[in-house]
């Protein structure tokens, strides 16, 4: 039950996700972007401010870019600024709204290529992530003082080293349990 | 260099969409046929590192980023159906976690970076290869960068010619192919050295593992 309603999420998101694209009015994408909030539940403050960081960089370059542009032809274009801020912003938030609802495996259940991709591709980054901040960690313990360019330069050598190690190492035990449930049957 | 969900009209997602389905179609076949348990460890470990690649951006100036692929690496090691289906993975999960990219505009970041990157990676690999193998290596992966980041600029820069308001506004990304060309390739002629020198790095860690063929 609970693979199909990730999946009938996911397709939901889907067809809704294009919409904002259409639109080219801001008072309509900003309603859409209230309502997906209002719809969001307890965690929507959390995912408006996740989904602004994750478009801020960006959005501002470019927004910075039309505001320059304007001031130095003497017509700024406001309507572009806030349309596409708020279509950017909508489209952000119902991604990680949906990422929040959705099990990404389970929804993509149906597909076995694409499960078995997501499987190793998630597996993986989390694994990476994990070992990247453990040898930052036992860095930082073993260099009280300012490290060298030398020593950063040989603890990077290192960890890069042992990361693809330990990571071809994890991901084979990962390719071994896969096929003791048949993954690679053909 | 991802082109966030937002910016591309659908004049520009939708046909792309419908070209890169039919090439996850194709990449996909044969897939499970090929991969083994020997073969997955080093995909997923090599996919870990190019999502890992993907994720450190630098914002250029008109709303795109500049970042290392490792595009090059999957494609000289794992050919280029695979390079092509293992990178579009990588960035559904930088759009799905991270927001990087989107997946309206996933279909055009797969074509540009997973697709044509690989398969310039691939021929400047087997052209030059044959002069010295470290270069060829080193050589395509900057290439697979540049021509990538070319692809990225070239659409970005077409749509305000494609969809405007009435008044010639533009709709969705504002800047033309004079700003978005320069934007992305001079620093990606930077970023390329990095991704060369990784990518060399790599290739001899497998070279020396005995992966290479």
């Amino acid at each position: 039950m609970a693979s199909v309603t990730s999946r009938q999420t996911l397709l939901l998101y889907l067809a809704v996700l294009p919409a904002p694209t259409f639109i080219h009015d801001p008072a309509w994408l900003g309603a859409g972007l209230a309502l997906a909030i209002a719809l969001a539940g307890t965690g929507r403050w959390r995912l408006l401010k996740k989904s602004l960081l994750a478009i801020l960089a960006f959005n501002l370059t470019a927004s910075l870019g039309v505001v320059i542009v304007g001031l130095w032809r003497g017509a700024l274009d406001t309507g572009w600024l806030l349309t596409a801020n708020l279509r950017v912003l909508l489209m952000a938030y119902l991604g990680f709204w949906c990422v929040a609802r959705v099990n990404l495996l389970k929804a993509l259940q149906a597909w076995p290529t694409a499960t078995l991709v997501a499987a190793l591709a998630l597996g993986q980054a989390r694994a990476f992530e994990r070992l990247i901040r453990d040898f930052r960690l036992a860095f930082a313990s073993r260099t009280p003082c300012r490290p060298r360019l030398g020593d950063r330069r040989h603890h990077a050598a290192a960890q890069a080293m042992a990361l693809l190690d330990k990571a071809q190492a994890q991901s084979t035990e990962v390719a071994l349990a896969m096929r003791s449930r048949g993954a690679f049957e053909r | 260099m991802h082109i966030p969900d937002g910016f591309l009209s659908p004049q520009t997602y939708l046909p792309a969409a419908a070209i890169a389905v039919g090439a996850w179609g194709w990449a996909a076949r044969g897939l499970r046929t090929t991969l083994d348990e020997t073969q997955v460890p080093r995909l997923a470990m090599t996919t870990a590192l190019a999502y890992g690649l993907g994720l450190v951006m630098l914002p250029l100036p008109g709303g795109t980023s500049g970042h290392a692929l490792g595009i090059a690496l999957l494609a000289l090691l794992f050919g280029l159906r695979t390079a092509f289906l293992a990178y579009s993975g990588v960035l559904l999960l930088q759009a799905l976690l991270f927001g990087a990219g989107g997946l309206t505009a996933l279909p055009v970041n797969a074509l540009a970076m997973g697709l044509a990157g690989s398969a310039t990676a691939i021929l400047a690999f087997k052209l030059l290869r044959p002069l010295n193998e470290s270069l060829a290596v080193a050589l395509a992966a900057w290439l697979a960068v540049m021509v990538s980041a070319a692809l990225i600029a070239l659409v970005l820069g077409i749509q305000p010619l494609i969809a405007q308001r009435p008044d010639g506004a533009p709709l969705f990304f504002p800047f033309g192919i004079e700003i978005t060309l320069p934007a992305l390739l001079i620093p990606h002629a930077l970023i390329g050295l990095g991704e060369a020198a990784l990518t060399l790095a790599v290739w001899r860690y497998a070279k020396a593992r005995k992966w290479l063929p």
